[in-house]
């Protein structure tokens, strides 16, 4: 096939470092084809190179929202987008030609629960490569090593690249599943809640590493933490009931909400 | 002091109901251990037992010398395969090369019969040369001849139209009291055997080689037996008289009493058995048997030599092509086998251990025999391997497969359908397979191996319509639902965040399934084979049914296409035999043997299984 290399350089999809990456169009999403509306009419455009934060209370939607953006929720036989589009770097994501396979490779995801494969730590890193053919082993090499040091792992691990990865701690656990997201080069990480299993030493190594994310990639966090949300965002939007409630420079959100709703939420009043 | 935080609740003997259900789930438990050891003890007990009677069954064919005789007779069938192959071989060139000729010359033998058996009346009149016998014998011939199918006549369907019609045309005038052929069928039939004549030629030597060493086989066969015959009597003479004299001693009818006394009388036992005296026949063979063995080498290498080189049938040549290469092997064995003969001495202790190998080793069993019992272990263990090998060559890749597609490809709805489906195939009884296999599968792959442009497939055109694919077939249904099912579990243990992540990082999903949950699964999936194993190993029903019971080492020369042949398993043969030897006999006492190797072989398949299962929860 072709040179490896070429296809990691086909990642750099002219990705905007400025202006709107992600736009959502009065989205509505039903878990079980129609009946009820998950999410509601959502509308929002998420900027290039910032770091955008979702917040609400459980079951508002934040997940499923953000799993609308790599279509994760085709794995669910019944989830259905009844309105609106999303349209990621100007292409709408559920035009019929969009393969979701390519757009997850742009659009790379870490969870709530780090989950390493069971595999080695170089493995784990390298696996999204691998999966896109690569098989030549410096290039691999060089990937494991900048995505390791990107987020901050690398000299940690860079003796033990070949031990299991479900040896590390959690923080670096999920650090690894960072390393192994951006390994990929996307222009957009998703990121669900990741701080939540983690005690807050690694929190704030997660957040630190955050900010230096934000350098490389255009982010999209969902986080239950009001503190977290202020440290590491630049926009927030506050979702209730499946709709969007409010979304703002995070500033504003937090100092000066112009809706009640909001106020009442980040002042920690209920939720 | 005030009582406090006692048990409440009526108490019935002293026990309340807590105390009544552990007791009841403790003895239930503690039961199914008793059983089981108790099962374990009186299989090992009565399998053990094999050991010493069948050292004296063993030293006893020594002694007789049948041990020496055993050597001719295996000589004699090693030759006989070798025949067998070329027979095969020669049949099968003739059908290529003079397929039409035979056609009519076995056609005009299938003819005679219903011209000579409904036409006897007509025969008998003409022989008595009744008036217008020959009118009433023409007419009958002729609508005889126009009623007769083809089909029936032809059943190898070996003859064309015009042939066939050319044969019934020159049966008119056929006379039936000279029973002479027609022309045509004689000339059919000297073509034959012109084309034929140096292939039958080489045939024929090759028969003939061991003429020799089969007379002299024949002639000490006789002796061994007499000498077999008596020498047990002797051994069982001794517990007669016993016999006898209690019955005397307890009947009081006297002329019972006298009738008892005059068998007494004739029982005679000697000190001992003269087996030295009585073997030297067979001691005095040692030359003629090298003599004959000499004679069949040469004779045999001579008309393999002989054997054309040139077919017009491939299947023929691929036959002599074995005949070619097997004929040295044969040989060497025969070599081994006198040279073996030529050590044999009446008096040689038999080993322990020898005896024991030659349960675990030995390729004959034959049971219920004039001659001698054998109990070797290895064609039935070869059968039981070999049947599970196929079946689990064709039950893995599927229920694998279906596991993975059921579990992490398939919709809903496919779920719900494939999933019972598969675990359906459970609840068929196995009998109800092993007639499937009999009635539709064995004929069905029959009729399929027949078809011509199949046959470059090793083993096809199959002989047998019962034979180890057809055993392994079934087994591997009814295999499948088990290895599906721990599969699926297996597939299920591995969390649904591995999928995720791998399908969130661009990997298709069969990339997923390939790169992450099979590699996490795997060790289950390896426990499900095991344990897929384990039930078929253990299977009996089927294979009892299917696998054609001939108790007999597979021929490997066939490659592949051994899966062609018949074999009987150890399941099997305790299912047909134990419910015909007596008690305590060293024929039961070696099923109980085959039993516990086969108990052996499936407790260490489960252990293995659930070590694996083990470790794999400790992940
Ligand atoms: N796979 C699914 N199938 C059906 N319904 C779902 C599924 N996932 C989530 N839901 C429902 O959709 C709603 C929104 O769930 P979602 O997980 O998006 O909330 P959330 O805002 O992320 O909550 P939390 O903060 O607790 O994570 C909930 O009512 C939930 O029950
Ligand atoms: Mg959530």
């Amino acid at each position: 096939m072709n040179d490896p290399s070429t296809i990691l350089e086909s990642q750099d999809v002219a990705a905007p470092t400025s202006g709107t990456i992600i736009d959502i169009d009065d989205l509505s999403f039903s878990y079980d084809l129609g009946k009820t509306n998950t999410l509601r009419n959502i509308s929002l455009d998420i900027p290039a190179g910032k770091v955008t934060a979702f917040i609400g209370p459980s079951g508002c939607g934040k997940s499923t929202l953000i799993r609308c953006l790599n279509r994760m929720n085709d794995l669910v036989d019944t989830a259905k987008v009844t309105s609106g589009k999303i349209s990621i770097m100007g292409q709408d994501i559920h035009a019929p030609d969009v393969d979701a396979i390519e757009l997850r490779k742009h659009v790379g995801m870490v969870f709530q629960k780090y989950n390493p494969f069971p595999k080695s730590i170089y493995e784990n890193v390298a696996y999204g490569l691998r999966v896109q053919g690569i098989k030549k082993k410096s290039i691999l090499d060089q990937a494991v090593e900048e995505s390791l040091q990107k987020s901050a792992l690398w000299s940690e691990v860079k003796d033990r690249l070949n031990t299991s990865a479900l040896g590390l701690s959690g923080g670096q656990q999920q650090r690894l599943c960072i390393a192994r997201t951006i390994a990929v080069k996307p222009q957009i990480v998703l990121m669900d809640e990741p701080c939540s299993a983690l005690d807050p030493i690694a929190t704030a190594r997660i957040e630190e590493l955050i900010a230096e994310l934000q350098q490389d990639f255009t982010i999209v966090i969902v986080t239950h933490n009001m503190q977290q949300a202020t440290r590491v965002s630049d926009r927030t939007a506050f979702f209730y009931l499946g709709e969007l409630v409010e979304y703002d420079d995070t500033q504003a959100i937090f100092g000066n909400p112009s809706k009640k709703q909001t106020e009442d939420y980040v002042s920690g009043r209920f939720g | 002091m005030a009582k406090h935080f006692q048990k409440k609740g009526r108490r019935i003997l002293g026990w309340d109901l807590q105390d009544w259900i552990k007791g009841f789930f403790g003895t239930n438990a503690t039961l199914s251990i008793v059983i089981l050891l108790l099962i374990c003890f009186y299989l090992i007990r009565e399998a053990v037992m094999f050991f010493p009677s069948h050292h004296q069954g063993l030293t006893l064919y020594r002694q007789t010398g049948q041990e020496f005789v055993g050597h001719l007779i295996e000589e004699v069938d090693e030759h006989a395969k070798i025949v067998a192959m070329t027979d095969q071989a020669y049949y099968r060139e003739l059908d290529e090369k003079f397929g039409n000729e035979r056609g009519v010359s076995d056609s005009y033998e299938a003819l005679l019969e219903p011209l000579e058996d409904a036409g006897e009346d007509f025969i008998d009149a003409l022989d008595d040369e009744e008036e217008g016998a020959q009118e009433a014998w023409d007419t009958f011939a002729t609508k005889t001849l126009s009623k007769v199918y083809k089909k029936e006549i032809d059943t190898f369907n070996r003859l064309d139209d015009d042939s066939w019609n050319a044969l019934l045309a020159s049966m008119k005038g056929w006379d039936p009291l000279e029973g002479d052929p027609p022309a045509f069928v004689e000339e059919a039939r000297a073509k034959m055997k012109e084309g034929m004549a140096s292939f039958e030629l080489a045939r024929a030597e090759v028969s003939a080689a061991d003429d020799q060493l089969d007379s002299l086989r024949g002639k000490l066969v006789k002796i061994a037996s007499v000498v077999r015959e008596d020498a047990k009597a002797e051994l069982t003479s001794a517990a007669r008289k016993i016999a006898l004299e209690q019955g005397i001693a307890s009947t009081t009818d006297p002329d019972k009493k006298a009738e008892l006394e005059e068998k007494l009388s004739e029982v005679k036992i000697m000190d001992s058995f003269p087996f030295a005296a009585r073997s030297t026949p067979m001691a005095e063979s040692k030359d003629a048997h090298k003599a004959a063995a000499a004679d069949l080498k040469a004779k045999l290498t001579a008309g393999v030599a002989k054997l054309p080189a040139e077919f017009a049938s491939q299947p023929a040549a691929e036959l002599i092509e074995r005949v070619r290469k097997k004929t040295p092997d044969v040989l060497e064995e025969l070599d081994e086998s006198v040279a073996e003969a030529a050590r044999w001495r009446w008096d040689k202790p038999v080993g322990y251990f020898d005896s024991a190998l030659q349960f675990f080793f030995g390729r004959d069993w034959v049971t219920n025999s004039s001659w001698h019992d054998f109990y070797g272990l290895l064609p039935l263990f070869t059968g039981s391997v070999l049947i599970s090998c196929i079946a689990l060559a064709i039950a893995v890749p599927f229920s694998v497969g279906a596991a993975i597609y059921v579990n992490r490809i398939a919709t809903r709805l496919e779920q719900n359908i494939i999933k019972p489906v598969i675990e359906m195939v459970q609840a068929i009884p196995s009998v109800v397979l092993g007639i499937f296999g009999i009635l539709v599968l064995g004929e069905g792959l029959r009729e399929f191996s027949q078809v011509e442009a199949l046959s470059w497939i090793p083993g096809f055109p199959m002989q047998e319509r019962l034979n180890i694919l057809n055993a392994g077939l079934l087994l591997a249904l009814m295999a499948v639902p088990t290895i599906f099912t721990l599969c699926e579990d297996a597939l299920n243990n591995v969390p649904r965040s591995f999928s995720e992540a791998s399908l969130a990082l661009g990997a298709s999903r069969i990339q997923t399934v390939i790169k992450v949950i099979l590699p996490t699964a795997i060790s289950g999936i390896f426990a499900a084979i095991l344990l897929g194993l384990g039930r078929v190993i253990g299977e009996t029903m089927v294979v009892l049914l299917v696998a054609g019971n001939k108790i007999a080492m597979p021929d490997w020369g066939a490659g592949v296409g051994v899966v062609a042949q018949p074999t009987h398993t150890m399941t099997g043969i305790i299912a047909q035999e134990m419910g015909e030897v007596a008690d305590g006999t060293l024929h039961w006492r070696a099923l109980f043997l085959v039993g516990l190797v086969l108990f052996t072989i499936s407790l260490c398949i489960n252990v293995a299984a659930q070590r694996i299962i083990r470790r794999l929860s400790h992940l």
